[in-house]
């Protein structure tokens, strides 16, 4: 099997566009979340905070590729224009049959969805949607908006496992480049605040509850005592992955290597976790990667600061690394980005992995009883990582969990 | 409404829905070869056109023969005056 490489990435966020907004917030311990208007303006929903991104300017992108793009789709382009440039590979090897396109998001685009209801419900006739609007709300309009826009004629696919979109995208593309399939590939994912999303998680109760409304920014506080419920966030990362062999022809910068990865199943609820599942997928992607738990330097946590899931993936990670290994979670700063999380997380690895230093888990005051144990990391710490694991978990019972590690030759 | 400005109304679809400089959209200019337009962009002509003219236009054959910009406002002037001319002329007056 094939050795697959991370040659480059782009990420954007509430902290801002590229990777350099990224690391800045993170290194600030910044806080994305705020009240947002549209929240505001939306009747009987109690959340109205969401880490949102800033104003873009999406002319950069053509009309013709940008007349089929809802927000998610935009937010997923631009991240994938800045990981081309990252990553250096010429538009011969971008548009070469075997460079694919891997991009998720939980449902495609929420705004689009609700415009072209909207429109229907209101003028009561199909005649005054757009012909654009399918390709703005279907489910795979991230990968298929990013790789028609890249000219990408390898496979595209769009995995939708809700908050581990993204980490199957990348899973599935470290698989296929493994395997021989594909030589390069775009993957991540994108998502979107919406009205409508935040709804979903607020009608199961996993939302911040509106007491948080008044101090957004630590309304969400993963592993933390006082913990209540995730804060939507939206955003896109892309990662480039490689074969190593095509990698060194081209003499690429290496920002890290993936040596393992499982996604599987708990069957067991479709909302809530099971520490069980999560171990046996942690424990999978461990021997996928042929190294046992003492090697990982670091856990990226996938923790949004919902009582239930955070104690269920402290449970997992209790049971396989018992309490040495370094853990935080990004979103007490970033929110919940959902189906980009696992890729703008990954970007924010690969950046700690690079300057030694790990971002802490912001408003973690008092880690939980049932998330103790842990070496919770709640300030900034200089630490040599050499290897790391992702986690993302979903809706459905869904895990995903990435091994990454510095690049030896 | 005159056919001035139903032309104008026309071109503002134009300019509003493909980012074009209204000052190449002349009547003898090719929708796809000269205004870069496509198959999609025709459909978004059309709903844009009936959001304007509030016209169902699916109905219209003649819709399907357009080539070039001159066509687009020859066939609209036809359905409009064929359609409501009443109607259409209250709007007209609306902009007094």
């Amino acid at each position: 099997m094939r050795r697959v490489v991370i040659t480059g990435y782009g990420i954007n966020s509430s902290f801002g566009f590229g990777a350099g907004s990224l690391q800045k917030g993170l290194e600030q311990n910044s806080s994305g979340i705020s009240r947002v208007d549209e929240l505001l303006a939306c009747n009987g929903l109690q959340c109205k905070i969401a880490a949102c991104v800033g104003e873009y300017n999406i002319n950069v992108i053509p009309r013709l590729h940008r007349r089929s793009m809802g927000r998610v789709a935009h937010l997923g382009a631009l991240a994938a224009l800045e990981a081309v440039e990252h990553c250096g590979a010429t538009p011969a090897m971008i548009t070469a049959p075997r460079t694919g396109c891997i991009m998720s998001s939980t449902m495609g685009s929420a705004s689009e969805l609700y415009a072209t209801f909207d429109t229907i419900f209101t003028e009561k006739t199909m005649s005054s949607v757009s012909g654009m609007q399918f390709f703005k709300c279907a489910s795979h309009t991230v990968a298929m908006n990013v790789a028609q826009m890249l000219g990408i004629r390898g496979e595209v696919l769009s995995p939708s496992a809700a908050c581990a979109s993204s980490m199957q995208a990348i899973g599935l593309g470290f698989q296929l480049i493994r395997g021989g399939i594909l030589d390069m590939a775009f993957c991540g994912g994108a998502e979107e605040v919406n009205s409508m999303v935040v709804g979903s998680f607020e009608s199961i109760f996993a939302a911040a509850p509106p007491a948080r409304n008044d101090n957004p920014e630590t309304a969400s506080r993963p592993f933390d005592a006082r913990r209540d419920g995730l804060v939507c966030g939206e955003g896109a990362g892309v990662i480039v992955l490689e074969s190593l062999d095509s990698a060194l022809a081209r003499s690429a910068v290496i920002f890290g290597e993936v040596i393992g990865y499982n996604t599987s199943a708990s069957g067991s609820h479709i909302s809530q976790s099971d520490s069980t599942a999560i171990r046996d997928c942690i424990d999978a992607a461990l021997r996928d990667a042929n190294i046992s738990p003492r090697e990982i330097d670091y856990v990226s946590a996938h923790a949004t600061g919902t009582v239930q899931g955070d104690a269920s993936e402290a449970d997992a990670l209790r049971q396989v690394f018992g309490g040495k290994v370094p853990v935080s979670s990004l979103k007490g700063g970033l929110g919940h980005t959902m189906g980009a999380s696992g890729a703008i997380e990954l970007a924010a690895c690969l950046m700690m992995m690079r300057d030694s230093v790990i971002y802490p888990t912001r408003n973690l005051e008092q880690p939980a009883e049932d998330c103790s144990g842990l070496n919770h990391i709640r300030q900034q710490t200089s630490a040599a990582i050499n290897c790391f694991i992702k986690n993302c978990f979903a809706f459905g019972g869904i895990n995903a969990v990435l091994v990454c590690r510095r690049f030896n030759a | 409404m005159t056919d001035n400005d139903i032309r104008n109304k026309i071109k503002e679809v134009f300019v509003k829905n493909f980012e074009l400089d209204e000052n190449i959209i002349q009547d003898d200019k090719l929708l796809f070869d000269d205004l870069g337009l496509d198959s999609l962009d025709i459909v978004d002509l059309i709903v844009g056109l009936q959001r304007v003219f509030k016209i169902d236009l699916r109905k219209y054959s003649e819709i399907k023969s357009i080539r070039t910009f001159g066509d687009v406002c020859n066939v609209m002037n036809k359905i409009i005056n064929e359609h409501k001319p009443d109607e259409m002329n209250k709007i007209s007056d609306g902009h007094k």
